[in-house]
């Protein structure tokens, strides 16, 4: 990429952004800075980035998946239960993953078959899914998993939390596939303009199928992340999720109407929100506070990017 | 003295970032006049009209209206000083009548609450003063037909009590009556007094209904002249430019085999249709719009579900049920909306050139795209079919109609198809562009490819096509070979109705 457009790229500026915050918390938090404390914003953004990745494809495609909280959720706790009922681990992720596909494949067909709106299909599988959450767990949280499992979440390789490599692992792929593949290509075509995307020789059903797919998927690996590293399934984890994972895709410089938006951006995105929230925990603000200053720093980040891009003449 | 013109502009100039818009023009228009304003694309028209419109200032020189100088610092201020102007995309809110289209943010109260009495009054009056007393004030714009849409949209902007109106390519969405209707509004308005500059790419409009005719080139002005003394020869050659001995050009080539056959076609809309298609051939095919030219093409393609009959690819029945099985087989089709379903807007020309290409295995190893093999690519074919752009990586959204044709036109033809599609390849584009694409339409069939040619245009039909088919209401009317081939048939067909495959030598 060419220096200018780089400059003047949605991500670089929302890195900037990142850098401002983040230099705001150094000067203000004298832990902020330390080694653990950075580790522990990459760990803590890595649940929310992994759900992020599969929310850029949605998003791409001018779509949206408002269950992806709740699928974490239902994830965590089918896990926590066929663990309970001597399910081999190696078996329980495999189970959880193709658990992920159907949940894609269900929201792909709805979508493109019956030809409802994302909106709507993901807003009743966001309440099924958490509903059969609490009938399974019935409502109770659910401890006490073998140490291999728990290693996916909790776990580390080399002093770097095994939670932090598959977020960074997932992102890479995610990168390839987005940039250099047909499929990739094919995505954005298909939120940049379906019809044309179609005459042009582009399956776009099989490309909705895929990005749906994927969001589950993703939900899947955070299910596993997340219930490892709290070494429980709680019915009511994950909630808000889907808002926060929205956020971030968006503050990445991604588009609703789809068509536009990169991995790094949303990585980036996920980053700020991770240090924003990181932050003002060291800075001891007030919970209710925190949800404010979080919400203004969204609507600030959408609003510089807004501004650049607003068309300059009538 | 002279009494002074409606309006005027005095050396009038824009200067963008780079670029020299508008250069040095002088342009007159007295009361009762219409002006035709002519010129290809990025000649500078709607430059010329955005300033007098108010949506830019001139970077130099002068607009007098009524012999005073004026000054305009937003459209706003322009539509108080009498000038409207009615652009080539309708603005109107579907779902709202006519009435409160019209006087859609100042629509007359009383106590708060909508003087619903006097909005229908004053509308009425409106459209009756502009001959249009046969439109329902209280009619739904979404049910009205496109013709009457766009009376609608020249009556709110004479509501304005304009002047000067603006009309930019008002005909390119209108069948030929409801253009005669139009032409009939322009002629009571001139009666009253009201100048107005009329832009078409159309020069037998410009013809019919312009007084005098002023012509860009480049951002000047080249000629200005009565319209009594102007010729199709004159004028095309100052716009481009260079003399043009023939328009049109049928290459030199004989039709060989039959490649693409339709058999009894009929889905919801297409009724019986039988068409064929030949090596080293152009088919043009005829008929207005809703014709059923593209519901042809795209069920041909795989774009539309067929019900009935049987299709035959190079002799072999074949059933299409994805554009991208034609692809496959070596047929393309380019859709006549560019912006709606060929063009990918916010992507650079490369990636549009491509895009097609890389789903049927160009430019591709193992699913991955090969960047690089794809840029050149897309860099010879911009070059080849003379895309005007400063590079590859240009946004499409910002070139001009006729380089976006070429764009879609790279697109079809990346994969070397043998069959091509082309629906509507000329609308809305300059001539300079025009003519290019007659050339390469040529040269295709030259080359051995089969090409349908769709098009509302007659001229253009009855110039480039070995064969024609007239299209009505789902049917094909007639097929007309050779010195059947001439406007009076063409019409005659495209405009019956009920019969099927009458053919004509």
């Amino acid at each position: 990429m060419k220096l200018k457009s780089l400059l003047s790229s949605s991500e670089f500026i929302v890195f900037l952004g990142l850098l401002a915050v983040g230099a705001f918390f150094a000067f203000t938090s004298p832990v902020f800075l330390t080694k653990f404390n950075l580790l522990n914003i990459l760990l803590q953004s890595s649940i929310q980035g992994i759900i992020a990745i599969g929310m850029t494809f949605v998003i791409l495609t001018a779509g949206i998946d408002l269950s992806v909280g709740s699928v974490v959720a239902l994830s965590g706790v089918i896990m926590a239960l066929m663990l309970h009922a001597g399910v081999p681990v190696w078996a329980v992720i495999l189970i959880n993953l193709l658990f992920g596909v159907a949940i894609g494949l269900f929201h792909g067909f709805s979508i493109t078959k019956i030809g409802m709106a994302p909106f709507i299909v993901t807003l009743a599988t966001m309440a099924m899914a958490r509903g059969l959450t609490m009938v399974l767990s019935d409502g109770k949280t659910i401890f006490d998993f073998p140490a291999s499992f728990e290693f996916f979440g909790a776990g580390a390789i080399g002093g770097v939390s095994v939670a932090v490599i598959i977020f960074l692992l997932y992102a890479l792929i995610a990168e390839v596939v987005l940039r250099s593949t047909v499929l990739g290509r094919n995505i954005y075509a298909v939120g940049s303009n379906p019809k044309a995307a179609a005459l042009s020789g582009i399956r776009t059903h099989w490309v909705l199928y895929f990005v749906y797919v994927v969001s589950g998927v993703s939900c899947a690996i955070a299910g596993l992340v997340l219930t490892g590293r709290l070494g429980a399934a709680m019915p009511t984890a994950a909630t808000g999720y889907e808002l926060d994972a929205i956020a971030a895709v968006i503050i990445g410089g991604a588009s609703l109407m789809g068509g536009k938006g990169t991995i790094i951006g949303t990585i980036i995105g996920v980053l700020l929100i991770g240090v924003i929230n990181n932050g003002m925990n060291l800075l001891n603000v007030p919970p209710f506070w925190q949800s404010f200053l979080k919400g203004a720093v969204i609507f600030l980040a959408v609003m510089i990017d807004s501004l650049k891009n607003r068309p300059s003449e009538v | 003295m002279k009494p002074s013109p409606l309006l005027e502009t005095r050396n009038l100039t824009k200067v963008f970032p780079g670029v020299v818009a508008l250069d040095d023009v002088s342009l007159t228009l007295n009361p009762g006049e219409v002006l035709g304003l002519v010129g290809e694309n990025g000649a500078g028209k709607s430059t010329l009209m955005k300033l007098i419109g108010g949506v830019y200032t001139p970077t130099r020189g002068q607009i007098r209206l009524g012999g005073r100088e004026v000054q305009f610092r937003s459209p706003k201020d322009a539509l108080d000083a009498g000038i409207s102007i009615v652009y080539q995309e309708l603005n109107l809110i579907p779902h709202l009548s006519v009435a409160e289209n019209i006087f859609i943010n100042r629509l007359p109260r009383r106590g708060g609450f909508v003087d619903w009495g006097r909005l229908y009054r004053q509308t009425r009056e409106i459209l009756e003063s502009s001959g249009m007393q046969d439109i329902d004030p209280r009619a739904i714009v979404a049910d009205l037909p496109i013709g009457v849409k766009q009376s609608v949209e020249i009556a709110k902007a004479l509501s304005y009590d304009a002047r000067v109106l603006l009309l930019d390519e008002p005909t390119s969405s209108l069948t030929g009556p409801e253009i005669e209707n139009l032409f009939q509004v322009i002629r009571r308005l001139q009666q009253q007094g009201i100048g107005i500059i009329y832009v078409s790419h159309h020069l037998d409009e410009i013809f019919e209904i312009t007084d005098r005719i002023h012509v860009l080139r480049d951002g000047k002005t080249v000629a200005v002249m009565p319209t009594a003394e102007a010729t199709e020869e004159v004028l095309v050659a100052k716009m481009v430019g260079r003399d043009i001995q023939n328009i049109y050009y049928k290459g030199d080539h004989q039709p060989g085999e039959v490649v693409l056959e339709a058999r009894g076609l009929s889905d919801g809309f297409l009724k019986d249709v039988d068409f064929k298609l030949r090596r080293s051939e152009v088919v043009g095919i005829y008929g207005l719009l809703g014709s059923g030219r593209t519901e042809l093409l795209k069920a041909m393609v795989g774009a539309r579900p067929v019900h009935v009959g049987e299709l035959k690819l190079r002799g072999r029945a074949v059933r299409m049920r994805h554009p991208q099985d034609a692809i496959r087989q070596g047929m393309v089709y380019s859709s006549e909306d560019r912006k709606g379903e060929n063009l990918f807007f916010g992507n650079p020309i490369w990636k549009n050139i491509t895009y097609l290409a890389i789903q049927v295995g160009h430019f591709v190893r193992m699913g991955f795209t090969r960047t690089h093999e794809e840029r050149s690519a897309a860099e010879h074919y911009a070059k080849k079919l003379n895309v005007k752009a400063p590079s590859v990586d240009v946004d499409v959204y910002h070139l001009s109609g006729g380089n976006q044709q070429k764009v879609c036109l790279a697109k079809a033809l990346i994969t070397d198809p043998d069959i091509i599609l082309l629906d509507e390849p000329t609308r809305g584009i300059d001539v300079g562009a025009k003519l290019e694409i007659y050339r390469l339409i040529a040269d295709l069939a030259d080359q051995g490819k089969a090409v349908v040619f769709v098009s509302s245009e007659l001229p253009e039909v009855i110039g480039c096509a070995d064969r024609v088919y007239t299209m009505s209401e789902g049917r094909i009317t007639a097929e007309l070979v050779g010195d059947a081939i001439n406007e009076e048939n063409v019409l005659k067909y495209c405009l019956q109705v009920g019969t099927t495959g009458e053919a004509a030598s």
